[in-house]
């Protein structure tokens, strides 16, 4: 365990080292995302001159919706720092053979393939995500109880876990796929379902979709339920989610592990 | 000019058979990894249908009846629009390309052989998308139909021109605005930043998010002009938003005409951008080797 | 190239005590989904793929001692990658069993992965943006090696290389040559057991080749290390292995030592002769031996048999400054046992 943090320190500070080599890159790449981010921003601004919340009677109106989005920027800002730039890459090293290094060192492949790159400059909407939040908080009619001190962190890790489980396991199909470009694509399609409320997937269409995004795919899980707990009240619903979440997190976890294990098994290498 | 296109006026039938060579085996590549075409062609409608919730949950808190002219039919039938001229107009990992042939050197292959590369790239752009339309049709087609109540009745025969015009036009202004970008990589070590600043740029002004009229209400100085007639001059909104506004009847007369123009103007004005770029990046290229 | 000294190596190589490497009927299949050639058999790939199985490596044997240097050679898709990626555990058997050190590779044991590296000549396993010193820091955690040990094997094995000043330096910086020479540093930080190069010097000038060379013969010696290496530069076999495993077409052509293929291959030696001037080429063909002339040089192909008989005759012409004796070069001897094999192989399909 020691070992394999002091490692990941090493990992860590090579990737800065290369940042701050690429310095301008750098601050580009934090500026560009932080634009992204504060685009998405305006659009909710605009979307609000128009309505006073979305999805009436949700609860969602302006502070708490900008309270859920904080939340999204703060989980995605951690996937996106550590987690996506070695899935990415794992495509490339498919393609090109550098997954063969990798498997000969003695060390477990998955964490060398799901840490070996540390994004830094995601997290800059990650800070933006933790002033959003104190921002929206002072906004709020409502005040979270202190239990929601300890469950919010909590809540904020199931959803980081849920969706490291899906990057694995979407990096192990570019393992069996040998290549598969739409790694990124489908990375994205797949969590723009987690950038809303649950509450607006109503009706007869919405409602197997909210199910299907709930228990199959648990992507509604991510950042619904901590959101909920910071910016609603703790109804007996808001429990129910709380544990779905955590169940939700360790079963991504597990699954995610056995498809990488099985994926490595079956790797057939690129002739050289 | 590109040098094939020069040739293909001196020799046409040569030119023409060197590009059907070069847009066959692109095909014949694509069509290897049909599993990736397949997938991609779903997901694609994933971050539409999100859309369309949240526009539906905003005008079910709403008392409004519309949104800068848009009810919330129109507003379905606005992305699906947009996805269709999205499929034009959007350039997936051409930018990129460009940059990474550049930075691994194997630009060179077109510097040696007597092939174009703006050339290439455009018959590999239009093979690229001859297929993916071709698996794209059917989903395509499932969707429309099944959301076909969401759409105005079907416009006039001017107005179905003036978009399949629009549309072709985006098409080669998406082309030449990413291949620009992708040659700046003769200058930059990586374009990546700058490509994901395009985006960026590209998905708020084109009309991706939401359509531009939403930007009427949004004032540019004191002079009463809005952010919406800015865009307006900008080759943004003509990758997305202008071809589904012609469709959704948003835009007629003198209006359509005048913009139809304008996108013109910057398809000619990208394409030598994009010609110069090249002609630059690759002196530069062969003085410092790489 | 000269291999007048071949002969003397016959017998150099030490009996096999403990096998490090021990391979049997190891074979590894591949499907492979035909590309279609031409538009229309492409679009109807959509549909229905077609695929066929290639045996890459079908049924090898092949035991390998502690402390031996082998050469695995054969023509490119002979199966030579894949038998390393086999032994290093990156790919997994169709049949077939395996050991080396002891444990079957393909279950990556980190006990076993400790034990080896593998070296691919044509792949960059440095950080690309940072210096080589980082990428070795890196190793040291990721093989646990200890501190002291580390800084003592690193220093020495820079220095055998010569590469000290390079190691501060970003590896995008560095020719392909210097690249390579801190590749093969951070494969032996950990000072493996058993190595496996993957053509270590393709594409190498020829004195990177050289300090390559010296370098790999002298560290293998001082650890007793167990070498397998493929490669196509026959000076590489030449100064480093003492055996040979030809593979061709997934299979064992020829394992033994280099002198004996020699022995085994080749009918004739070649002579050549330094005369005073041009000669009067019927006193030189009347011996009966194909010969062809550079000026006031022959070159004289004679059965090696006969060799010890004639040669006294021909140094009796006159006018002979110089001679020189030497086995056909290595590289005709090889070509030409891919060239037989390949013949035979077209030969049995068509009689099929």
């Amino acid at each position: 365990m020691n070992r394999y943090l002091s490692i990941f320190g090493t990992f860590a500070r090579a990737c800065l080292v290369r940042d701050m080599t690429f310095r301008a890159n750098f601050i580009l790449e934090c500026v560009t995302s932080l634009g992204w981010m504060s685009m998405n921003l305006a659009f909710y601004l605009l979307v609000f001159t128009y309505t006073p919340e979305i999805g009436k009677g949700s609860g969602w109106s302006k502070a708490p919706f900008f309270a859920f989005v904080a939340t999204g920027l703060i989980i995605n800002a951690i996937v996106q720092a550590f987690f996506m730039p070695s899935a990415e890459e794992l495509t490339e090293m498919v393609r090109t053979g550098g997954l063969d290094a990798v498997l000969v060192q003695p060390l477990d492949a998955q964490f060398l393939l799901s840490l070996h790159r540390v994004d830094f400059s995601s997290l800059a909407n990650g800070l933006v995500g933790v002033g959003l939040l104190a921002w929206a908080l002072g906004r709020m009619d409502h005040t979270p109880p202190a239990i929601t001190w300890l469950l919010y962190p909590l809540l904020l890790l199931c959803g980081v876990a849920i969706l490291y489980g899906l990057v694995i396991m979407l990096a192990a199909a570019t393992i069996l796929m040998g290549r598969n470009q739409s790694l990124y694509d489908f990375w994205f399609y797949l969590t723009n379902f987690s950038r809303y409320p649950a509450e607006i997937y109503a009706g007869p269409w919405g409602g197997p979709l909210r199910t299907v995004c709930t228990f199959v795919i648990p992507i509604l899980l991510v950042v619904n339920v901590p959101a909920r707990v910071i910016a609603q009240p703790l109804t007996g619903e808001a429990w129910g989610a709380v544990a779905a979440a955590v169940i939700a997190a360790i079963a991504s976890l597990i699954a995610s592990r056995l498809v990488f294990q099985r994926a490595l098994a079956r790797y057939r290498s690129a002739s050289s | 000019m590109s040098r094939a296109a020069t040739a293909a006026l001196r020799d046409p039938l040569r030119g023409l058979s060197t590009w059907w060579t070069m847009l066959k085996i692109c095909l014949e590549e694509r069509l290897v990894y049909r599993g990736d075409f397949a997938l991609g062609t779903l997901m694609r409608f994933l971050p539409i249908v999100t859309q369309v919730f949240l526009w539906t949950a905003v005008f079910s808190a709403t008392s409004r009846s519309d949104i800068a002219g848009y009810s919330r039919n129109d507003i379905v039938a606005y992305y699906l629009l947009t996805m269709l001229t999205r499929a034009f107009s959007s350039m997936p990992g051409l930018a990129g390309g460009i940059a990474r042939s550049v930075r691994d050197g194997s630009v060179k292959k077109f510097l040696i052989q007597p092939v174009d590369y703006v050339s290439f790239l455009l018959a590999a752009r239009v093979a690229h998308k001859l297929v993916y339309y071709a698996v794209a049709v059917v989903p395509f087609g499932l969707v429309f139909f099944l959301c076909r109540s969401y759409f105005p009745p079907v416009p006039d025969a001017t107005t179905i021109a003036a978009f399949l015009l629009s549309l072709v036009l985006s098409f080669l202004l998406g082309f030449f605005m990413e291949a620009t970008l992708g040659m700046l990589g003769f200058w930059f070590m990586e374009v990546s930043s700058i490509v994901f600043g395009y985006m960026l740029v590209q998905y708020l002004l084109s009309g991706h998010m939401f359509p531009i009229d939403l930007l009427r209400t949004v004032p540019v100085g004191s002079g009463g002009v809005s952010l919406a007639d800015v865009v307006h001059w900008l080759p943004f909104e003509y990758t997305a938003y202008f071809p589904s506004a012609v469709w959704l009847g948003k835009v007629r007369g003198p209006e359509l005409l005048g913009s139809l123009a304008i996108e013109a103007a910057w398809v000619v004005a990208m394409a030598i951008a994009c010609r110069i770029a090249w002609r630059r990046g690759t002196r530069r290229y062969a003085a410092f080797g790489g | 190239m000269h291999n007048t000294d071949l002969g003397g190596m016959a017998g150099a190589s030490e009996p096999v005590i403990h096998p490090v490497i021990h391979v049997a009927g190891l074979a590894k299949e591949y499907r492979v989904y035909d590309k279609p050639e031409g538009l229309a058999a492409s679009i109807r790939a959509l549909v229905h793929r077609t695929s066929r199985v290639v045996e890459a490596v079908k049924g090898i044997d092949l035991e390998v001692g502690r402390g031996e240097f082998v050469a695995l050679l054969g023509p490119n898709g002979a199966g030579k990658t894949t038998l390393l990626k086999l032994l290093s555990g990156i790919i997994t058997p169709s049949r077939g069993t395996a050991t080396v050190l002891g444990h079957v590779p393909w279950e990556r044991a980190d006990e076993f992965r400790r034990r080896f590296a593998l070296v691919m000549g044509q792949r960059n396993q440095l950080w690309w943006d940072l210096p080589a010193a980082e990428s070795f820091r890196l190793h040291q955690e990721i093989y646990r090696i200890e501190p002291a040990r580390f800084e003592k094997t690193r220093d020495e094995l820079v220095d055998l290389l010569g590469v000290r000043r390079l190691v501060l330096q970003p590896v995008r910086e560095l020719s392909l040559g210097e690249r390579m020479k801190l590749e093969l540093v951070a494969a032996l930080l950990h000072e493996p057991e058993v190595l496996f190069l993957d053509e270590p010097t393709i594409g190498l000038d020829v004195v990177a080749q050289h300090t390559i060379h010296d370098f790999l013969r002298d560290v293998q010696r001082r650890r007793r290390m167990t070498v397998i290496l493929t490669t196509h530069y026959m000076k590489d076999v030449a100064a480093l292995c003492e055996r040979v495993v030809v593979i061709t077409r997934g299979e064992v052509l020829y394992d033994g030592s280099l002198a004996e293929i020699v022995d085994r291959f080749t009918t004739h030696k070649i002579v050549t002769l330094d005369l005073d001037e041009a000669p009067d080429r019927s006193r030189i063909e009347r011996f009966g031996f194909p010969c062809e002339f550079r000026g006031p040089q022959v070159v004289l192909r004679i059965d090696r048999g006969r060799i010890a008989d004639v040669l006294p005759e021909i140094l009796g012409t006159t006018g002979v400054r110089d001679v020189s004796v030497e086995d056909v070069p290595l590289e005709q001897i090889v070509a030409e046992l891919f060239r037989t094999d390949a013949r035979e192989a077209a030969a049995a399909e068509a009689g099929r």
